[in-house]
């Protein structure tokens, strides 16, 4: 029998991901540096702050061991900022997601380079060569982007699933009511699942086309998946025999000696960016 | 489309008009006149694998005295009703107003199919428009039923005043045999491809609102 589930994670396993995401914690109990296989925890000394992986901060927190300091985006200034964004200065995009870390250069004063402390890194290692970093990862969980440093006003990759934790487990936590963020939360997505039914629209028209999905969450990712794979596989149907149809038309063309014209331009590399 | 999938199988199904280039002795029966000769010019609806298979064979026999009379094909087809030149024109008017079961239940299907044997460009055009209207729609009806009605803000009106009832799926729990109204004509008159979408939306907004809810009970 095949599979029931639909093509790419569950919301449930997109939530486990999500733990894994780093976020400061400030500890009641003195611990020690836990050896995992990602690495070893820092040494958690009261009442400095340090970063945890957040599971391991749930744990913490469930045994009243410590503290979760909730990442900047999370205020509820921070967003209403972001709602105000999406609904009235760009109601056609998602807004923009979190810029990637970067530290200034110092050989080259009045720029930034860009830098990635994960807590497998050596910190020494990226002020060294003024190029950037080859090995510089830029994909979640490993950027820290809900830590209490991570810029205000932007969302990063796992916020849903995140802030759903923090505010279940760590509700005392917050800097504000956390129904006020709570409501916030819910404002949110209900504003970002409409854009993401109403982007579909870019579809209609003939030719290339194509969604633009920058910004847009891991939960609202899993919960669209399998429709948005469905659409555009259907477009892709009905515009099949017209587009074998133009392929033929281009090799003969392009067969019959004739190099000019568009030969190259409309070639299976181009994706119409 | 694949051999064994059922839903190819049931589309080619589906009868269209042909006529009958040639005089075929014995298959009378088939215009209603059991013992005679089948003429030629005789419209007769056949099954698209059958009528497929025939217009592209063609009868092979070349007349060397007359080269006009050589090989043509045994039948020529004509687009099913169901894609007709007044369902064309009402899609073009409103997608989302056009029962689509009604003309067929395998009507992208179909249409897909009938446009890779002949050449139908501006069918290729509606339908990709009508599609992708409709999608919208239908998972604008997907997360009424899946449940997501308690926070809703109304942002965007929908085609149903009240929550629509989906169809029965093997796992429709989300229950909300409410009020039908314009939402459940619509759902009634979806066709095979686009059950498949609103089952998709629908499950995917019911996974999603089942998480939320179970955050607290980690």
């Amino acid at each position: 029998m095949a599979l029931p589930l639909p093509p790419g994670l569950t919301q449930n396993e997109v939530a486990f991901l999500a733990e894994m995401e780093m976020v400061t914690v400030v500890p009641r109990q003195r611990l020690d540096s836990i050896d995992l296989l990602g690495g070893k925890t820092p040494q958690l000394r009261p009442p400095h702050r340090a970063q945890l992986p957040l599971w391991l901060a749930l744990l913490l927190k469930k045994q009243r061991r410590a503290n979760i300091v909730p990442p900047a985006w999370m205020h509820p200034a921070s967003l209403a900022e972001i709602i105000h964004r999406e609904t009235k200065e760009d109601p056609e995009a998602f807004s923009p997601p979190p810029p990637p870390p970067s530290r200034a250069l110092y050989s080259q004063p009045g720029t930034a380079r860009r830098l990635n402390p994960s807590y497998l890194d050596d910190f020494t290692q990226t002020q060294q060569d003024s190029q950037q970093d080859p090995n510089s990862i830029l994909s979640s969980p490993f950027l820290p982007s809900n830590v209490a440093e991570s810029p205000a006003g932007y969302l990063p990759y796992h916020w849903l699933e995140v802030a759903e934790a923090l505010l279940t487990h760590a509700g005392d936590d917050m800097p504000a009511p956390a129904g006020e963020v709570r409501s916030l939360l819910r404002d949110l997505v209900e504003v970002r699942a409409a854009k993401m039914r109403s982007s579909t629209s870019a579809l209609e028209g003939f030719g290339d086309a194509y969604l633009t999905l920058r910004g847009v969450g891991a939960m609202e990712l899993a919960e669209n998946r399998a429709f948005l794979a469905g659409l555009v596989d259907g477009v892709r149907k009905i515009g099949a025999s017209a587009e074998a149809t133009r392929r033929e038309e281009e090799e003969e063309a392009r067969r019959g000696g004739d190099y000019g014209g568009d030969g190259d331009d409309d070639s299976d590399e181009d994706m119409g960016l | 489309m694949s051999y064994y999938d059922i839903d190819a199988i049931l589309t080619d199904a589906e009868k269209i008009p042909c006529t009958f280039q040639i005089d075929v002795p014995d298959l009378g029966y088939l215009d209603n006149q059991p013992g005679h000769t089948l003429k030629s010019g005789s419209r007769v609806a056949l099954p698209i694998w059958l009528a497929e298979m025939l217009a592209i064979a063609n009868t092979g026999a070349v007349d060397m005295d007359d080269p006009s009379q050589s090989s043509k094909s045994f039948i020529t087809f004509d687009l099913p009703q169901a894609l007709g030149n007044d369902v064309v024109q009402a899609l073009k008017a409103d997608p989302r107003s056009v029962p689509l079961r009604d003309q067929s239940a395998h009507f992208y299907a179909l249409a897909t199919h009938m446009m890779e044997l002949s050449e139908e460009p501006e069918l290729s055009a509606v339908l990709r428009k009508t599609f992708v209207s409709r999608a919208a729609e239908i998972v604008l009806h997907a997360r009424k039923v899946g449940g997501g009605g308690s926070s809703y803000h109304g942002r965007d009106g929908g085609g149903a005043g009240g929550k629509g009832k989906g169809k029965a799926t093997k796992d429709d729990n989300a229950s909300n045999l409410g009020v039908g109204g314009a939402g459940e004509d619509f759902l009634r008159g979806l066709d095979e491809w686009e059950r498949k979408l609103f089952r998709s939306a629908h499950d995917g907004t019911k996974a999603s609102k089942e998480w939320m809810e179970n955050v607290k009970k980690r």
